[in-house]
């Protein structure tokens, strides 16, 4: 199963950083290494709110079959609803994917329907 | 027949029996919107939440030929000793009525006596006024017939 393709009510984009260790002497003087050419471990919050049930346990089910934060995914055009800027700029960088960061976590509003919130970080 | 309605066709009853004295009284019903706006969208939408009912009436301080007081059944499921407070079973049955001859339009309800003010001022008459909040389905709610 595919990641599910609903559209967020929030989102909030991190875009995480390329990998390097700073060196600061005793001058003043920094020094840094790089030890990546990618861009990583952005995080991405989507927000769902008052959703169906039956969609919000669409997320638990992709949940179960990623194991968790295990196994890696894209995602669905969906998730981009409302961006108009460059597609590329608000997902998984080059050479990435997106993994859950933390489990869905969902909040009953009323019976039948329900707000959930999905954290994902991008790896390499 | 048309009508207008005044005050002089509101009732208010409680468990089935007409409070005498009633100044003024207001049922309020309330909807909880739930917003399912996208972030693609450019015009909010809705889902409908929870539903509830409210309100508050005032009546004058008024002790019959039988010495029954009018507001007591209402003013002591608040207004009580002891150190229990209020418990689920102080509720209160509550009819509001427009009477058009033989024609009721009703909207009956459970609530709880959410406040009750009485208090007494010199030259003015003693009323008390209180505030409800309802719990459950209206058992009627025949106000569009």
């Amino acid at each position: 199963m595919a990641f599910p393709a609903h559209e967020p009510t929030g989102r909030s984009f991190d875009a995480g950083d390329y990998r390097y260790k700073t060196f600061s002497a005793q001058s003043g003087k920094e020094v840094r290494i790089l030890y990546g050419d990618k861009r990583t471990g952005m995080k991405l919050q989507l927000q769902y709110a008052n959703i169906a049930d039956t969609a919000a346990d669409d997320f638990i089910t992709h949940y179960d079959e990623m194991r968790g934060g295990f196994d890696v995914f894209t995602l669905p055009s969906e998730f981009r609803a409302g961006w108009n800027g460059n597609e590329d700029a608000i997902d998984a960088a080059t050479g990435n994917d997106w993994r859950y960061e933390s489990p869905p976590q969902i909040t009953s509003v009323r019976p039948g329907t329900s707000s959930v919130t999905v954290n994902l970080i991008g790896v390499l | 027949m048309a009508k207008v309605y005044t005050g002089r066709d509101g009732v208010m009853q409680l468990a089935g029996t007409t409070l005498a004295k009633v100044v003024n009284f207001a049922v309020s019903s309330n909807l909880e919107t739930l917003e399912t706006t996208t972030l693609g969208d450019g015009v909010r939408s809705y889902s409908p939440g929870v539903t509830g009912y409210s309100g508050s009436a005032t009546l004058l301080y008024y002790k019959d030929d039988d010495d029954n007081v009018n507001t007591s059944d209402l003013l002591s499921s608040l207004i009580k000793t002891g150190t229990d407070g209020v418990s689920s079973s102080d509720t209160v049955e509550l009819t509001f009525r427009w009477i058009d001859g033989t024609d009721n339009n009703d909207i009956k309800l459970t609530a709880y006596i959410t406040s009750a003010n009485i208090g007494a001022a010199t030259g003015d008459i003693v009323r008390a006024e209180i505030a409800f909040q309802g719990t459950g389905a209206l058992a009627t709610a025949s106000i569009g017939s």
